[in-house]
């Protein structure tokens, strides 16, 4: 899909109204019945001139485990793009619903580094609609240029499931991938995770998505418990593998088992070294604790 | 003439004995050079400004992360790292090898904290330079950074020792019984002041004795401060701090220097130390430092480390002493320490205040300055106090602090030592030689506790 010239937004959307408005197209879907169109939304949007707010920028840093630099650590581009790609998938015309997506996984790609004092252009777009053995799955693409310039300087992947959702003229997924089995390393690190985890991240970036945010909101959208936010989980995972990946890398990361709050959430880096060279990868996978069962694993790679 | 040590007087020990040729145990040929290769720090900004959310840890780090883009350091491993905060929050206790960890360094820098109040900077330039002119390590970064924003708290001493025996407690009427001890005045934080413990009296109301004891005029001391900020402003308008520093949280200069401040405008401010002296309270807050925020490093190696990595060697760090004075009850003034440390560097080394081409005299307040110098051309303190014929000497003001100081660019405490060293190694190797020989520079830094540290460098 040729992705065409997107819309300008004249500012942030705001999340929270993103969210309301989300609820709203639940219901009016589930009265209605469901939406017809099997095609995504053509044309993507954008935001210019969009800065990132220094207080914002610290507490975001100090809570993923990042040092207060001047750059924007790529999990903290993801948050400021955030807002974008939720009003693609906020669209009349977006044809799944998006309160109880799930995200699958994220695929980052820094080209430079981004500083807090320069003025961004930040788009999104939706790509791939196809089938997953569960349901209905697509792409959304972020691109962050610094404005009055074409090059990009960051994009990321994130892959969205509509769980239970199948359009027309979209094929079951047949099958699917057969879940390995996981058997735990030795961790090189356990986080502690309070039940205000999700509440903390809300904080710092912007996504106030209720299954993340207390006992009660998580199960009015069926969920047992609150649930970790993945990019905080990821963004944590980055800030771990620290200053080693440079200023070009790509940091991808793969969602399995949701973190329900309080958790203990092992983990492990293990670093990929070239022979007389220096750092080329580091790969992280996360766990429960106590059980074991597999939460997310991806990596850094330089680029 | 006897210069080693304070001199004799009354029950005191007798000033220690220490020959010149003494001084180093290992013959001056085993000595190594220790070097300073160039140094970055980030911006000093005025407490509760740019800086407010920023960790102690954040801005070392910022500061270690420009020094190694400057010099090329990534995944180097560096022989040691010392830095310190002197304000620190006790999870800080590894602060400065958290922030090698979080930095390009390799992680096999091994680092340490030190504190030696405002002198911690200066000291971990001194002693990682020893290491090097022993031969222990070939490269080393010297560091300090303290935020007065971001500063601990501690809970009361009360709230604190029922915290404590409640985690010992095993049953519920125990628990009880000790949280019934709990009085609301134990719920008043605790947060760190400027005051000296043994005399509860505030650093300014030390100096402002002081001050007053050296009959230190008002007008003397914003001069000096005037000339703090004009040297200052001349100085980053000349482009002299371009490699020396690096931007931080939208800061490109320091944020307290005031390039437009008049001896008008510093003339018409209050004072705020000394008020209840008999003598005229003449300390303000424009002649005094204000509470800053900031870090700043310094990279020194052996001669041969900076010549394999092809990098500068700005300056040699020949020499350091520091002396502590008796202030508790009087006998000297506070911040008086490096008015008996210099007369001794200098002798050891065989120097005179004549023989310094650039002095850097940390401006802890103008007073600090103005009442060392005094002492130095007192007839009276050099008999006396330092055991000499007469006055010490004169300096010569147009060497002084000639790109400013903390009174423009603030001071956030352990960050000074290392700020002054990186500009001061930087201005020797401009100059040169003079009169055939290496250009020398002296710093002088006091600190709480009746402390100072000084030292000597000589252009490369």
């Amino acid at each position: 899909m040729s992705p065409g010239q997107p819309i300008i937004l004249g500012e942030m959307p705001s999340l929270s109204k993103l969210y309301v408005n989300a609820a709203a197209g639940a219901a009016r879907r589930r009265l209605l019945g469901s939406h017809p169109a099997a095609a995504l939304p053509a044309t993507g949007h954008e935001v210019r001139g969009v800065r990132a707010d220094v207080g914002q920028l610290t507490a975001y840093q100090h809570l993923v485990g990042e040092t207060a630099s001047d750059v924007l650590p790529a999990g903290f581009l993801h948050a400021m793009a955030f807002p974008v790609a939720m009003s693609i998938m906020n669209r009349d015309d977006f044809p799944l619903p998006l309160l109880g997506m799930i995200h699958l996984r994220n695929a980052v790609e820094q080209f430079r580094p981004v500083r807090f004092t320069e003025a961004l252009d930040v788009s999104a777009r939706a790509e791939a609609l196809r089938a997953h053995r569960a349901g209905t799955q697509l792409d959304i693409v972020a691109e962050i240029r610094t404005s009055g310039d074409d090059s990009i300087r960051w994009r990321g992947v994130s892959t969205y499931l509509a769980k239970g959702a199948y359009l027309p003229g979209i094929d079951k997924a047949s099958g699917g991938t057969p879940t390995q089995q996981f058997t735990a390393p030795d961790p090189t690190a356990i986080w502690q995770l309070g039940v205000d985890a999700g509440r903390a991240y809300a904080a710092v970036s912007g996504d106030f998505n209720p299954i993340h945010l207390s006992v009660l909101s998580a199960r009015a959208l069926g969920l047992r418990r609150s649930i970790a936010h993945g990019m905080y989980l990821a963004s944590r995972a980055l800030a771990d593998v620290g200053a080693a990946k440079g200023d070009s890398f790509r940091w991808d990361v793969a969602f399995e088992a949701p973190v329900f709050l309080p958790a203990r959430v092992a983990l492990d880096i293990s670093t990929v070294q070239a022979e007389g060279a220096g750092w080329v990868r580091s790969d992280y996978v996360a766990w429960n604790a106590r059980s074991g069962r597999k939460h997310f694993s991806g990596s850094v790679a330089s680029l | 003439m006897s210069i080693d040590g304070q001199p004799v007087n009354g029950h005191e020990e007798p000033a220690e004995t220490r020959p010149v040729s003494s001084a180093r145990s290992l013959p001056a040929s085993a000595l190594h050079r220790a070097v300073v290769v160039g140094g970055n720090r980030i911006p000093f900004a005025r407490t509760g400004g740019a800086y407010t959310k920023s960790s102690n840890q954040d801005m070392l780090t910022a500061a270690l992360d420009g020094l190694i883009a400057r010099f090329g350091l990534q995944d180097e491993r560096i022989g040691e790292v010392a830095a310190g905060a002197v304000l620190k929050h006790s999870r800080d206790f590894n602060l400065t090898r958290e922030a090698v960890l979080g930095s390009a360094l390799s992680a096999e820098t091994p680092a340490y904290d030190l504190q030696q109040a405002c002198a911690t900077g200066l000291e971990t330039v001194l002693g990682l330079a020893n290491k090097i002119r022993l031969g222990q390590i070939e490269s080393a970064i010297a560091g300090g950074v303290d935020s007065a924003s971001d500063a601990p708290i501690a809970v009361s001493e009360g709230l604190r020792e029922v915290l404590l025996d409640l985690s010992r407690a095993k049953t519920l009427p125990q628990r009880l019984q000790i949280l019934a001890r709990l009085r609301p005045k134990d719920l008043a934080p605790d947060a760190p002041n400027t005051g000296e413990p043994r005399t509860g009296l505030s650093m300014g109301e030390h100096q402002a004795v002081t001050t007053a004891q050296w009959k230190i005029t008002r007008e003397a001391q914003d001069e000096l401060a005037y000339n703090s900020h004009r040297n200052l402003a001349a100085a980053y308008d000349a482009g002299f701090f371009d490699d020396l520093l690096t931007p931080y949280r939208g800061l490109s200069r320091d944020s307290n220097l005031r390039p437009d401040t008049t001896l008008e405008k510093l003339a018409s401010l209050k004072p705020v130390f000394g008020r209840s002296l008999g003598a005229e309270a003449t300390m303000t807050a424009g002649n005094s430092t204000p509470l800053t925020d900031g870090a700043s490093t310094v990279l020194l190696a052996s001669e041969e480390w900076a010549d394999q990595h092809d990098l500068p060697k700005l300056a040699t760090v020949l020499d350091g002493e520091a002396a502590a004075v008796d202030f508790v009850h009087g006998k000297d003034g506070l911040l008086m320490a490096p008015a008996f440390a210099v007369p001794r560097l200098l002798a050891r080394n065989g120097l005179t205040l004549d023989d310094i081409d650039y002095f850097e005299i940390h401006e802890a307040f103008a007073g600090t300055v103005l009442s060392t110098l005094a002492a130095w051309e007192d007839e009276e303190f050099g008999r006396t106090r330092l055991g000499l014929d007469g006055a010490f000497g004169k300096v010569d003001r147009s060497r002084l602090n000639v790109h400013g100081s903390s009174l423009a660019a603030g001071h956030p405490f352990a960050a000074t030592g290392g700020r002054i060293v990186a500009s001061l190694a930087k201005l020797l190797h401009g100059k040169g030689t003079v009169n055939g020989r290496p250009a020398l520079g002296l710093i002088s830094v006091c600190a709480a506790g009746g402390q100072g540290v000084v030292a000597l460098l000589e252009a490369q």
